[in-house]
């Protein structure tokens, strides 16, 4: 039966169906499975399964929002026994759209992605300057600064934000990845980042490889 | 083969009745931000003519209906030079602007006042673009206003025409199919988005998919009624589509199910009166060739390459749908109007050619807008075109 619900658990997350696994994940849990059980063999491996539809040309991003979605409303159940477990996330991850960028489609799926794969997220949102990045950084513990911009107008933002960390002695503290449609690996390397990303999917892996979970 | 003037190489390409005497080359819009930084703010004839670049003239002009009780909105102060679009609002449908105190952007609050209620919705802008920051559909129901309420232009035929014939065998005289008053863009779905936001409206084709149709259907009923309008207009091509339906953000279920099936409506009414249609999508559209070549439009275009977002393999879409429309961009500005060489520019010229240019069928053009650009390098983009000749390369 544990396993049946964890099928279903996963399934639910790849099919999209958000009223569906909140309700297995908390049947799940009345069957005394282990949290850190239903979050990796649930719905991280539902999430990576997610992502290798979409590498592979089958699933595009509004399977991917509403696979992300469904995984989210389940980990609102999970979270308080992930806790509870003291299972630790993977890694934390700072997010946001750059200065003057008010796109937030890709960093939106971008952040839940990695959600779904063990990640906290501190979502930053849209709009965000440099020194919202160098202040997030400076007063928490993320392992990770992921930045998005959609336009080639608001890309340099990247640039100063690199800059601004590296002006505040935080530059090592974080490694920072970058992606959005007119960002390239070149530019990456240009600009002093750690990774570069074409898509939420692939930016789970280059995350962990980052933090040495992968 | 005898020179053609820019408007026969333009209609030559974009008919595909022929091959061109040369490589057909133009820009998208040309931004005021650019002719302002680096061109002194010349005007877009003289952008063309100082660049030796085939021309478009972009005019979207409405008129009234009076006996609708229609007007031009008295509040719009700024016409844009690229499109003269003054919108028009009836006493059901005013449009209120107030300016909103930021520090960092041009921020603006549109309300658009009805008897039963009123819609407001935020633009943020700076030199570059403009932006929605608070999305016009908040209810579902918002929708309803929209329906009962919003007035839908119709095309001053007669200014379009006297345009056309001042413009003569300068260009193609280019417009759009209109979208929703003060920001939106041409296509149904695309429209649909900048009012109620990307993701929140791909959920809904989720979560409640009559209500999308339901809106759907009011965005496409304003344009049939400006397509209908079109008749006997001297436009050349106009612009369906946006940026919000390319395989970057939607998938082939919701093209197939939410995309497709409006703008297909709009393209064969605009071939009713006469008119051609350029499906414009910036953004990935390797997946959805077939699918956006089946609405038959006259012309595809942005082709975005990988280089700036998109997913762009010219010779394979040149293979794919080349025998179906004109395709029109394929350029990779961000990387050759700016930051190379000339040489590079022109063997980015060449590529575009070479690998879409076969018998004709293909207008080179930036894909998209430029914002910054080196005077030389776009000299060298316009001189190179001039010298793709389709005999001498076997094309």
């Amino acid at each position: 039966m544990s396993e049946q619900l964890l099928q279903d658990i996963r399934q639910g997350i790849i099919e999209g169906n958000a009223k569906l696994v909140p309700q297995k994940v908390q049947a799940a849990l009345d069957a005394g499975l282990p949290p850190g059980k239903i979050l990796t063999e649930g719905m991280i491996s539902a999430m990576a399964e997610v992502g290798r539809l979409y590498e592979e040309g089958e699933y595009f991003v509004p399977e991917m929002l509403i696979a992300a979605r469904a995984m989210k409303q389940g980990l609102a159940i999970l979270k308080p026994h992930l806790v509870n477990a003291n299972v630790q996330p993977v890694g934390k991850v700072i997010a946001g759209s750059v200065q003057g960028d008010l796109h937030d489609i890709g960093k939106n799926l971008v952040a839940l992605m990695l959600e779904g794969a063990g990640f906290e997220i501190q979502d930053l949102g849209v709009d965000v300057s440099p020194q919202k990045f160098v202040d997030t950084v400076r007063a928490g513990n993320a392992n990770i600064v992921a930045m998005s911009a959609l336009l080639t107008t608001t890309m340099p933002r990247m640039k100063d934000t690199v800059e601004a960390l590296k002006a505040a002695g935080l530059r090592d503290k974080v490694k920072i990845i970058i992606g959005g449609a007119p960002v390239t690996e070149a530019y990456a390397r240009e600009i002093g980042a750690d990774g570069y990303s074409p898509d939420a999917s692939q930016a789970v892996g280059l995350a962990k490889s980052l933090v040495g979970s992968a | 083969m005898c020179a053609m003037t820019s408007r026969q190489r333009m209609l030559t390409a974009l008919t595909r009745s022929g091959i061109p005497d040369r490589l057909p080359v133009t820009t998208h819009h040309v931004m005021l931000y650019f002719l302002d930084k680096y061109m002194n703010g010349i005007s877009y004839p003289e952008f063309f003519d100082t660049f030796g670049l085939d021309a478009y003239v972009w005019t979207v002009p409405y008129k009234p209906d009076e006996a609708r009780g229609e007007y031009f909105d008295p509040n719009q102060t700024f016409i844009h030079p690229l499109d003269h679009t003054h919108r028009i609002v009836s006493d059901c449908w005013r449009i209120e602007t107030e300016s909103i105190l930021d520090i960092q952007h041009k921020t603006t609050r549109y309300r658009f006042v009805t008897p039963k209620g009123t819609l407001s919705m935020v633009l943020q802008g700076n030199e570059y673009t403009d932006w929605v920051v608070e999305y016009l559909v908040k209810d579902k129901r918002d929708i309803d206003l929209i329906a009962e309420y919003v007035t839908h232009p119709r095309c001053d035929i007669e200014s379009v025409n006297q345009t056309a014939t001042a413009f003569a065998e300068r260009g193609l005289v280019r417009g759009h199919i209109c979208y929703f008053d003060v920001y939106g863009q041409p296509g149904c779905w695309q429209d649909a988005v900048e009012l109620v936001g990307m993701e929140r409206l791909i959920l809904e084709t989720y979560d409640d998919p009559d209500w999308v149709h339901e809106l759907l259907k009011i965005l496409q009923a304003r344009k049939q009624t400006f397509i209908q309008s079109l008749k006997g207009a001297r436009y050349d091509l106009l612009e369906l589509g946006g940026g919000a339906a390319s395989s970057t953000v939607i998938s082939p279920k919701i093209f197939d199910e939410f995309v497709a099936p409006y703008d297909c409506r709009l393209i064969e009414q605009a071939h009713e009166v006469g008119q051609r249609i350029v499906y414009h999508t910036c953004g990935g559209m390797m997946p959805f060739l077939e699918r956006i070549a089946a609405m038959k439009p006259d012309a595809m275009e942005t082709l975005t390459p990988t280089g700036m977002g998109g997913d762009m393999r010219l010779s394979e879409a040149k293979r794919r749908i080349g025998d179906q429309v004109c395709m029109i961009g394929g350029f990779d500005q961000f990387h050759y109007f700016v930051g190379c060489t000339p040489a590079e520019t022109r063997a980015e010229v060449r590529r575009c050619f070479e690998e879409t240019g076969s018998n004709g069928g293909y207008i080179l053009s930036p894909s998209d807008h430029f914002f910054d650009a080196d005077l030389d390098l776009l000299r060298a983009f316009a001189d190179e075109a001039h010298q793709c000749k389709y005999e001498s390369v076997g094309l």
